[in-house]
């Protein structure tokens, strides 16, 4: 019996001694993928944390934004190519939504439907919203594009493979690849003027200042100001991208 | 102007309501198609593979050897589409040191290596060892070089040795099957996880890209089997083709019925995405998603593998009927492919409007070069059925096990 | 272990080897520095070139522009909206001593009527009939195909600066 019993015991050392092993080894395998839980990353970033706001009531529909981003960024003229780019919405009487946006808007905006027809209309300049939880960064596959512990998303172009993944994640449609380069282009926030303490071109050029960024972990920054004083809304807040770009008087059908 | 560029102005031309202006372009184009497609083959015929080891089912012994090199021919090529449509086809060796852990085509390099490597590689040298080594002392000249070095200038071909190599194989096998599991299951999952594409992203696509892959698969193993019989001038063995009919009629039940509740939930719940994409199925897809996936691709051979179970014709007829099903499964599954990736990207994601699809014959990323990446699989097939001919093999060694 | 095994796992160990020494090689420096990405492609995203100089660079030179512009209209528009990218301009205008600009330094001058019309041309966009709460925002609309646009003596198109000085509409 005795005998047994010792036999018994080390059988449950054994077990113990299993179970423990093949816990450890169980929850160090699941930590490694940890990354696949990408959504619940916390927003990263303990400096600055840019965010923007864009105001759809001040904005002229100039095109402006999308000529200077051409511009300063050289991205290719073609009507394909956009880091930065101006809608028209008009919806008319009979509730059909009508959206523009010719040669990405530089070249201005005709009025396409009478005046008595229409129920409103407004002008929605698109960028990339430089997500917090990004889509696109989430399915590089190599790690060329990533968000910078300032909250830009910017590409690799020494890196980027080209494999447009990233392209199709995107649900706003914020990125080409460049025909030149064969790589991923994408807004960047003009970072390259950001670090000379200048505005990014679209944010210098605008007429009516309809576009603001700044620092979220600053509370005193003019993004929290303008945060705090409209009601501001981001596109497409069902797919939890984290979106930092923030509209004030967003109207619902704008996708 | 660049050609590429026209092509743009011209598709700009026909775009249809608004697109965002990134999206006129269209990314992902035929040679995406290709590659879930040639995955596809590769996981089905595997798994017909080894419906005959694992499941011991001896009447598709004619197809085994055949299935295995079929799978590993198309394997070899699977990720030469996806590598050529790069914009850096020199940078792919990145995915492999830098592979970014939240992203499924990064995992997938791995999956695919550690199917090529481990399964296939590994099954047909376990499975032709002892052959090659027997065939090296047969050859003479460089064939002999080849299966020398193709068997790593190993010698033993003792029963005991013949007899681990079975062993080792059936264990590899009963790895492969969910290893070919996952490979589609994963490359449904590329498509399935982008949350943006509304038309992608579902939970069962990688559900129902496993089971049109394994249709495909079964259907090319069962087009190669009749044309090389062709070839050979042999008879073709009746009872082991109706019985993969069998298994293609049931699977395909399945792939359909999947495919089936897809479409049913995606109607019953209409979500923000449904208009756009009900005029995309009535427009833009009407052809290749009625036409070719359904009617062709899925309903004509349901019909007539279903009466094929319940009336037989005669041995010739038969073969032929077998033939053209299986045919018209590959286009069919083709067009699924091209449904699920094109059909993703003609419609915008604001939901307002439509692209068009346009690429040209020649260039990178033309219909010659995916033409070239559907014919070299076949080739490819022919050289290792002329260096590992399985009708040549000695009988005995799989009833081994 | 039989002779063939052996010989197979050792091939593979090889190749696993040969990968990893590949891996060692090929990861670039920066890699993982800050996250899953090279730590240098941020400095090398940085380093591109400017072309828009930011709108308190012209006035050193065009004082007298900028005071102009400060009293009209025209006042929050900033000079290179109008002029378009304006750095090269800044750095290198001042080393003409003679004021007399090669081309290619030279700014474009929108005299066109199209180009006032890009902002200025009506749109039911540009009214804000809904959101006219905020009216410091209202833009003053014509139609710039009726507007002023034949001259009355001899027909012809007039440009929009015959009549308004473009920096003091
Ligand atoms: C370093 C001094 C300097 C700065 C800074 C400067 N300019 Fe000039 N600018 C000049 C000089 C010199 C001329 C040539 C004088 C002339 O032709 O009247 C000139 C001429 C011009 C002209 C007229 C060109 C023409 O075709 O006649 C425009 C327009 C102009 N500048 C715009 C700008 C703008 C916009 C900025 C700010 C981005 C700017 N300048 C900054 C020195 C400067
Ligand atoms: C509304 C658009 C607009 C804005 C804003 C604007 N300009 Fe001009 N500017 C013009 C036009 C149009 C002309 C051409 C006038 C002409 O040829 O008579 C011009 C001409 C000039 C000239 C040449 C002067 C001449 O008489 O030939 C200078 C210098 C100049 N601008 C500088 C500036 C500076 C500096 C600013 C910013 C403080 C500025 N402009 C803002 C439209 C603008
Ligand atoms: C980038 C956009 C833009 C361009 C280009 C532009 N303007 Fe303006 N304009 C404005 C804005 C903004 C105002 C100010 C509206 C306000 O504050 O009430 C304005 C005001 C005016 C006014 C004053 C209207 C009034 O009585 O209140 C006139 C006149 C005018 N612009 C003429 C011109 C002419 C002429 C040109 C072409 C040289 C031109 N603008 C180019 C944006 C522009
Ligand atoms: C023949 C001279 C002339 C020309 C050319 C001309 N304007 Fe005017 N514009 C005027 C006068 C005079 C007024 C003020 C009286 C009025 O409202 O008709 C005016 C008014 C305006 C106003 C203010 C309208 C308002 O309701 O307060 C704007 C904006 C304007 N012009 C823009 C332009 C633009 C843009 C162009 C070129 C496309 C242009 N103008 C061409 C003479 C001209």
């Amino acid at each position: 019996m005795k005998n047994n019993k010792s036999n018994l015991s080390r059988r449950d050392f054994f077990k113990n001694g299993a179970i423990i092993v093949g816990g450890i080894a169980v929850a160090s395998a699941i930590t490694t993928f940890d990354s696949v839980l990408f959504a619940l990353e916390p927003p990263k970033g303990k400096g600055k944390w840019y965010g923007i706001g864009i105001d759809i009531n001040k904005c002229i529909g100039c095109g402006k934004c999308a000529n200077a981003c051409k511009l300063e960024n050289n991205v290719p003229k073609e009507p394909f190519y956009f880091r930065s780019w101006v809608e028209q919405y008009t919806i008319k009487n009979d509730g059909t939504i009508k959206v523009e946006s010719p040669n990405g808007g530089i070249d201005g905006f005709q009025q396409s439907i009478p005046d008595e027809e229409i129920f409103k209309s407004f002008f929605v300049p698109k960028m990339c919203n430089h997500c917090a939880k990004s889509p696109c960064t989430q399915v590089c596959p190599v790690g060329a594009t990533f968000e910078t512990p300032e909250g830009i998303v910017l590409v690799d172009p020494n890196y980027c493979i080209g494999c447009r993944y990233c392209v199709q994640a995107c649900p706003y449609g914020c990125r080409y690849v460049h025909p030149d380069t064969g790589t991923v282009d994408k807004c960047t926030l003009c970072i390259h003027r950001l670090k000379k303490g200048l505005q990014p071109a679209c944010f210098e050029i605008c007429p009516t200042e309809a576009r603001i960024f700044g620092d979220l972990n600053d509370l005193e920054s003019k993004i929290n100001y303008f945060l705090k004083n409209h009601t501001c809304m981001v596109i497409k807040p069902h797919l939890n991208t984290g979106s930092k770009l923030f509209y004030n008087a967003l109207s619902s059908e704008v996708r | 102007m660049e050609p590429h560029l026209q092509n743009l102005y011209e598709v700009l031309s026909k775009v249809d309501g608004y697109v965002y202006p990134n999206e006129i372009e269209l990314n992902w184009s035929i040679l995406i198609v290709l590659y879930p497609y040639i995955t596809g083959l590769v996981a089905g015929a595997f798994i017909l593979a080894s419906l005959e080891r694992i499941f011991k089912l001896h009447i598709l012994k004619p197809t085994y050897g055949l299935a295995l090199l079929t799978a590993f021919s198309f394997m070899l090529v699977a990720t030469m589409p996806l590598i050529s449509h790069l914009g850096k086809p020199l940078r792919a060796y990145e995915i492999m040191i830098t592979p970014h852990s939240s992203s499924a085509m990064a995992i997938f390099g791995f999956v695919y290596l550690w199917y090529l490597m481990v399964v296939l590689l590994l099954e047909i040298w376990f499975d032709y060892r002892c052959d090659m080594i027997i065939w090296a002392n047969e050859t003479k000249g460089f064939k002999r070089f080849l299966y020398r070095a193709l068997s790593l200038w190993t010698t033993d071909i003792s029963p005991k040795a013949v007899a681990l190599d079975n062993k080792i194989g059936y264990i590899i096998t009963v790895i492969g099957v969910p290893s070919a599991f996952l490979l589609h299951g994963y490359v449904g999952f590329i498509f399935g996880s982008i949350k943006a594409n509304p038309w992608w992203s579902t939970v069962l696509m990688p559900v129902i890209f496993l089971f049109s892959a394994m249709v495909s698969g079964i259907a090319l193993v069962m087009f190669i089997y009749i044309i090389l019989n062709k070839i050979r001038k042999i008879s073709v063995d009746m009872a082991c083709l109706d019985t993969i009919a069998k298994y293609l009629f049931y699977i395909l039940i399945i792939d359909f019925t999947l495919e089936g509740l897809d479409q049913i939930h995606r109607i019953y719940e209409a979500e923000e995405s449904f208009e756009v994409l009900h005029m995309l199925v009535f427009g833009r897809l009407f052809f290749t998603l009625f036409i070719m996936q359904g009617l062709f691709g899925t309903v004509i051979p349901l019909i007539t593998l279903a009466i094929l179970q319940f009336y037989k014709p005669k041995v010739q007829i038969r073969k032929i009927i077998y033939f053209i099903i299986a045919t018209l499964i590959l286009i069919g599954i083709f067009f699924m492919r091209w449904n699920v990736v094109i059909g993703g990207q003609l419609f915008s994601k604001s939901f307002y409007g439509y692209t068009s699809f346009k690429i040209g014959l020649i260039g990178a990323e033309g219909y010659l070069m995916a033409a070239v990446w559907i014919i070299v699989p076949f080739l490819i097939l022919t050289f290792l059925l002329w260096l590992l001919p399985p009708w040549k093999k000695k009988e005995d060694e799989i009833q081994v096990i | 272990m039989p002779q063939h095994l052996k010989r197979l796992i050792s091939f593979f160990a090889i190749l696993l080897i040969l990968f990893l020494i590949m891996r060692q090689v090929l990861i670039p420096k920066s890699f993982g520095q800050l996250g899953h990405y090279r730590a240098d492609a941020i400095s090398e995203n940085q380093v591109r070139e400017l072309h828009y100089a930011g709108s308190e660079n012209c006035t050193k030179c065009h004082d007298s522009i900028h005071i102009e512009k400060d009293e009209g209209y025209h006042k929050q528009l900033k000079c290179e909206v109008c002029h378009g990218p304006g750095l090269k301009h800044t750095q290198y205008a001042d080393k003409f001593k003679d004021g007399h600009l090669p081309d290619s330094l030279l700014l474009h001058k929108p005299i066109e009527r199209k180009e006032c019309a890009l902002c200025h041309q009506k749109n039911a966009a540009r009214t804000k009939i809904l959101f006219d709460t905020i009216d410091n925002t209202m833009i003053v609309q014509i139609d710039a195909m009726k507007h002023k646009l034949l001259n009355k003596k001899t027909k012809e198109e007039q440009k929009c600066i015959k009549c308004h000085n473009p920096h003091q509409p």
